[in-house]
């Protein structure tokens, strides 16, 4: 991971002194935080530092968690923390909470405040706040180039001035003033630049409680260095600070060590500072907050009406034009239909295309290597296993799963990178609001699109508890990647077969979209029940940002979505149809009583299956599949072919040859299992997700039954429609 | 015969077990209920109630308010008595000054947690009573802290009762009922009973709630008419009984302006206040967000179902719901007027970066 950073920064100098060092953060000299608005280039600033690829998107909410990485600079060694973004340290949502903690209790060396030169007086509300916890801050003045093109002035020196800190201009994405920031950081680590930080000046009545509140903290807390700051967190019943009082962490704050001793005695003071603090909160009538943030804004606003000047004409122009038709009553839903159409049309096309090309180059592989084992004069169950079953497993994963992937997680990123998506929250949200659900339920979603597991902890940005646990337990239903090549295949050999073949990558995409639309309304129709029962209550508390439309970095996506989600997400179900493979094998080749272990086990599961238009073959590969739908098809096929008399399998034609010849299937068993493969429940490491999201094995369990039984639920009823109109 | 004995046996049996009030399964059920936290919460609540109003409570009006059989309630009481929580007397049942301390907590849990559901999720006000009453018993004294603290040592719960400290004590909420308020004279709402629920829902329908600024402007034996920021309500006299109001104070008088969901796009207006009745993670969400006293908010587009509305604040696009926006109140910005709050700054003129 060690590389020289090749982007283009102004003291050319500084090229040599800056080495990125990934994830390597076991030995450093500094601690640095990155902390900031939503949505303002933390995460790119932070890729550009250390050279990782922590996911970017332009949409509030991307990072939810924080990531740890590092950087060397003039031999000096920088650990650097970026935390999700935050528009207050006031505040508590759990995101929010991530990054407050880190800023006040890990004592970080220097603050890094990214902030958007395009929407100061927002973001100065923020770093007034920093600037009240801690004086080792660096503004970090982001997106000056997008601030140029709305003709937007921002005077860095002034605003230096004001804030009494160092204010750094930078265009984190093309990496324009990173050394100086750098070089800014360094200085101020190592003592070399003095800062003064500007207080806020707050309203009276405020004021006059801390005049009471801070003297008594000083005397108990002589070290502390921001005990103003505390006051007006226990002012507002901070719950985090007032624990931290009671516990003596604070005094490990202000000192970074405490004796027994010392912390006993702080700890028993801890009670006439909380008694004092509660009276003085009663005084203010709860009015603390208002009047805190209103003093807050107010700095801020003067502030901005100092250092911004805006040129004329204000060029908001193609953003709001753009707007207004991707939102328009006439054209959002149908761009919104056609966006998502293209999308897999692309993706089915080009998969079906590469998919062929790696089963043929990887199925020539199984059979020189089965050959060659058999010349060697391996037994034969060696050869079965290691071939037939293992490596089979394995290139039946790839040729199917990789393609898809490769092509549609670009797309989307490109879409996410753009800014569509909070778009399409924008438009839908009437629909989650009937529903009792919150509008981001829809960002939630389309990470789902990619990943259940990643769609889960991402509803860390609906900040609602109620709300957010619909958004988890009914992430299911939109089909992850995992599922895709399932619904590829299914919808390409049934569905589209019956259309000229020029229609066919058209109507497979179409039978796509209504696969998601399925999904779509199964979400919005089990919210509402979950609303309306076991989670009561109204839709609340909904505000969602429409950041600013941003060209797409599009080589940064293609390396984050191929190198990194795609080879991930592969490695995983590869990791998972390995041993899949053997076992799939092993249940084959074990005999029984004249029965195949298999043949037994989906023989008990077929009553079931039947009755909901499968058979048992598919049920077993659910069960083997439960830790990673990837291996759905894989499983069904090895498990048909060990049991059939065709052995190799080529192409599409010959699957179709298989299925429908061999084991009788009909396009209503396509749709069965389509929706199956839809409905049911998500994989383990969702599932796990959800337990660790919500705390709870109750939710857990929820999460996995719900669907499984919603799965069951439907396809009884359709079959026994479907049967009673034959 | 044996058949018809067989069966008779095990009929008595059942009825032993199942008879309502004196079988097995009821006594037992009984005798759980006893000596639940959950009855005695509940009896010292109305005890105090009871005290508070001036009536002391009997074991029939306990009966009543538990919603369980005299039998039953006189048992509870010889219970709590024994525990030295209340006293027989002639006029009825007093609280031990033991008893009044307990009542005070569970006062306060009950209004925090009242307040807590109201604010802080997102349960409906018509439901947030019951299902305060329902969570209640379950909360540790340190959960109580908790909320206490989580929610800012607040004063008083969503229908304008004062929350009691952790030490008991109680301010008193002043005021009269809105049934013999003067016509015409500013009122503002401190209280609304939450008892009994049909009236209560009643008076959340009519969206009044405590922090109101009303006006009465007429009144007969059948009805009485208000008049709010924005709405003409007409009600019951029963109804307006459970309302109770005070003279509003100046600084509330001079409230005016309209509802930000009531812009069209493209409309620009300066935000005046947020209203009092938004509270919690509503109201912090938009101070976060700059929606303070003062800034500037262009109304941008509708969604495509005209539902959220994008708003531009502090050179932010936000969408917000129509329910939030009727939160925050606005002043239109008349053309060429626009109004500039300047800030107790010590200079207001722009200096120059040199
Ligand atoms: N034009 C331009 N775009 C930028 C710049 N910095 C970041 N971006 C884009 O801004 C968007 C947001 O960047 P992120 O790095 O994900 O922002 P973040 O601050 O980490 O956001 P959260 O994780 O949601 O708090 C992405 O689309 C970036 O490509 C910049 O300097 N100029
Ligand atoms: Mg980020």
């Amino acid at each position: 991971m060690r590389e020289k950073v090749v982007h283009a920064c102004e003291s050319c100098a500084l090229r040599e002194q800056l080495v990125q060092m990934g994830v390597r953060v076991d030995r450093f000299d500094y601690v640095l935080a990155l902390a900031g608005n939503p949505n303002t280039g933390k995460s790119t600033l932070f890729n550009a530092l250390t050279g990782l690829r922590q996911h970017t998107g332009n949409w509030t909410g991307k990072t939810v968690a924080r990531m740890e990485g590092a950087f060397e600079f003039n031999g000096k060694r920088y650990k650097i923390v970026d935390l999700p973004g935050t528009y207050s340290l006031l505040s508590a949502s759990v995101d929010e909470e991530v990054a407050r903690d880190f800023v006040l209790f890990a004592n970080p060396d220097a603050v890094i405040v990214v902030v958007d030169a395009t929407a100061l007086e927002r973001n100065l509300n923020l770093v007034l706040q920093v600037l009240e916890i801690t004086d080792r801050v660096v503004v970090c003045l982001n997106l000056i180039d997008e601030a140029e093109r709305k003709g937007i002035e921002v005077d860095h020196r002034a605003l230096s001035r004001e804030l009494g800190v160092p204010v750094v201009p930078t265009a984190a994405r093309q990496g324009v003033g990173l050394g100086l920031l750098v070089q800014t950081v360094a200085e101020l680590v190592q003592g070399r630049l003095r800062t003064s930080p500007r207080r806020v000046k707050v309203d009276a009545r405020v004021e006059q409680a801390l005049a009471e509140l801070v003297p008594l903290l000083r005397q108990v807390y002589p070290d502390l260095p921001n005990a103003r700051w505390v006051a007006m967190r226990l002012l507002d019943g901070d719950y985090n600070v007032r624990r931290a009082l009671e516990s003596g962490d604070l005094l490990r704050l202000a000192r970074r060590e405490a004796h027994d001793q010392e912390l006993e005695q702080a700890r028993a003071q801890a009670v006439s500072i909380l008694s004092l603090a509660q009276r003085l909160q009663r005084q203010l009538e709860g009015t603390f907050r208002d009047r805190m943030v209103e003093s807050l804004y107010a700095e801020a606003e003067a502030i901005a009406q100092k250092v911004v000047r805006r040129k004329g004409e204000r060029r908001w122009d193609w953003d709001q034009r753009l707007d207004r038709i991707l939102t328009s009553r006439v054209w959002g839903l149908p761009i919104m239909g056609l966006l998502l159409m293209g999308v897999f049309w692309t993706t089915i096309q080009g998969a079906n295309v590469i998919s062929d090309l790696l089963a043929t180059a990887l199925f020539w592989v199984e059979a020189q290597g089965s050959a060659l084992f058999r010349a060697l004069g391996a037994p034969w169950w060696l050869t079965g296993f290691v071939w037939h079953g293992v490596y089979r497993g394995l290139a039946w994963v790839v040729s199917v799963m990789l393609p898809p992937m490769a092509i549609f997680f670009p797309i989307f990123t490109i879409l996410e990178d753009m800014g569509y998506l909070p778009r399409v929250a924008f438009n839908m949200d009437r629909f989650f609001k009937k529903a009792g659900a919150h509008g981001k339920q829809a960002l939630t979603m389309a990470m789902g699109l990619g990943c259940n597991a990643a769609g889960v902890v991402a509803t860390r940005i609906i900040n609602s508890p109620r709300e957010r646990l619909i958004a988890i337990l009914t992430n299911n239903f939109m089909p992850c990647n995992g599922r895709w090549p399932l619904l590829i295949t299914m919808s390409t050999l049934f569905v589209a077969a019956s259309f000229p073949p020029a229609f066919a990558a058209a109507v497979a995409a179409g039978a796509l979209v209504l696969v998601v639309l399925i999904g779509v309304v199964t979400t919005f129709v089990v919210s509402a029940v979950l609303s309306r029962t076991i989670l009561k209550g109204e839709a609340s508390s909904f505000t969602l940002e429409l950041p600013p439309y941003r060209k797409p970095n599009v080589l940064a996506v293609l390396y984050t979505s191929l190198i990194d989600r795609t080879l991930v997400v592969l490695w995983r179900a590869v990791v998972m149809a390995a041993p899949a493979g053997g076992v799939i094998w092993l249940l084959a080749n074990i005999h029984a009583g004249g029965q195949s272990l298999s043949q037994w086990i989906s023989g008990w599961l077929d009553p079931v299956g039947r009755a909901i238009g499968l058979d048992g073959v598919v049920l077993l590969a659910y069960i083997i599949a439960i830790p990673a739908n990837e291996i759905v098809v894989p499983t069904i096929i090895m498990t048909y072919l060990g049991a059939g008399m065709m052995t190799e399998l080529e192409s599409l034609n010959d699957l179709r040859r298989l299925l429908v010849d061999q084991h009788g299937w009909t396009t209503m068993t396509a749709i069965n299992l389509m929706l199956f493969s839809l409905l049911h429940n998500p994989c383990s490491t969702t599932i796990l997700t959800i337990w660790r999201e919500t705390k709870s094995a109750k939710w857990a369990w929820l999460g996995a039954l719900l669907p499984l039984s919603i799965a069951f639920g439907v396809l009884l009823l359709l079959n026994s429609i479907v049967r009673a109109l034959q | 015969m044996l058949d018809n004995s067989v069966l008779l046996v095990v009929l008595l049996l059942l009825l032993l077990i199942f008879a309502p009030q004196q079988g097995v399964y009821a006594r037992w059920r009984q005798k759980q209920w006893l000596r639940s936290r959950a009855a005695m919460e509940d009896a010292l609540m109305h005890l105090h109630q009871r005290e508070h109003s001036g009536r002391l409570a009997s074991v029939e009006s306990l009966a009543g308010a538990l919603g369980v059989s005299t039998r039953l309630a006189s048992m509870l009481v010889q219970r709590m008595e024994a525990q030295g929580l209340l006293q027989v007397t002639a006029g009825g049942l007093n609280l031990t000054p033991e008893g009044h301390r307990l009542a005070i907590q569970v006062v306060r849990a009950h209004r925090l947690f009242e307040r807590y559901l109201a604010y802080e999720t997102s349960v409906s006000p018509a439901e947030v009573h019951e299902l305060a009453h329902r969570l209640e018993h379950s909360l540790t004294p340190q959960q109580v802290e908790q909320l206490d603290a989580y929610m800012g040592h607040p004063l008083s719960d969503p229908h304008g009762d004062p929350i009691p400290t952790a030490s008991g004590e109680m301010p008193e909420i002043e005021g009269q009922s809105l049934v013999d308020f003067p016509i015409g004279t500013p009122a503002q709402i401190v209280h609304v009973e939450d008892e009994p629920p049909h009236v209560y829902a009643q008076i959340v329908a009519e969206g009044l709630r405590p922090g109101m600024v009303v006006r009465v402007l007429e009144r007969s034996p059948t009805r009485l008419v208000l008049e709010s920021d924005t709405d003409e309500h007409v009600l019951a006299p029963v109804v307006a009984a459970n309302i109770t109001v005070r003279e509003a104070p100046q600084e509330k008088l001079a409230l005016e302006g309209e509802r930000l969901s009531a812009l069209e796009p493209g409309e620009k207006a300066t935000v005046l206040r947020i209203d009092d009745a938004c509270q919690g993670l509503t109201r912090r969400r938009f101070l976060d967000l700059g929606i303070t006293p003062g800034a500037h908010v262009e109304v941008v587009m509708r969604s495509a179902f005209g539902d959220p509305v994008a708003y531009r604040v502090r050179d932010t696009l936000i969408a917000l719901r129509r329910e939030q926006a009727d939160w925050i109140w606005v002043r239109r910005d008349g053309n060429g007027t626009t109004p500039h709050r300047t800030q107790g700054e010590d200079d207001g003129e722009v200096t120059n970066g040199k």
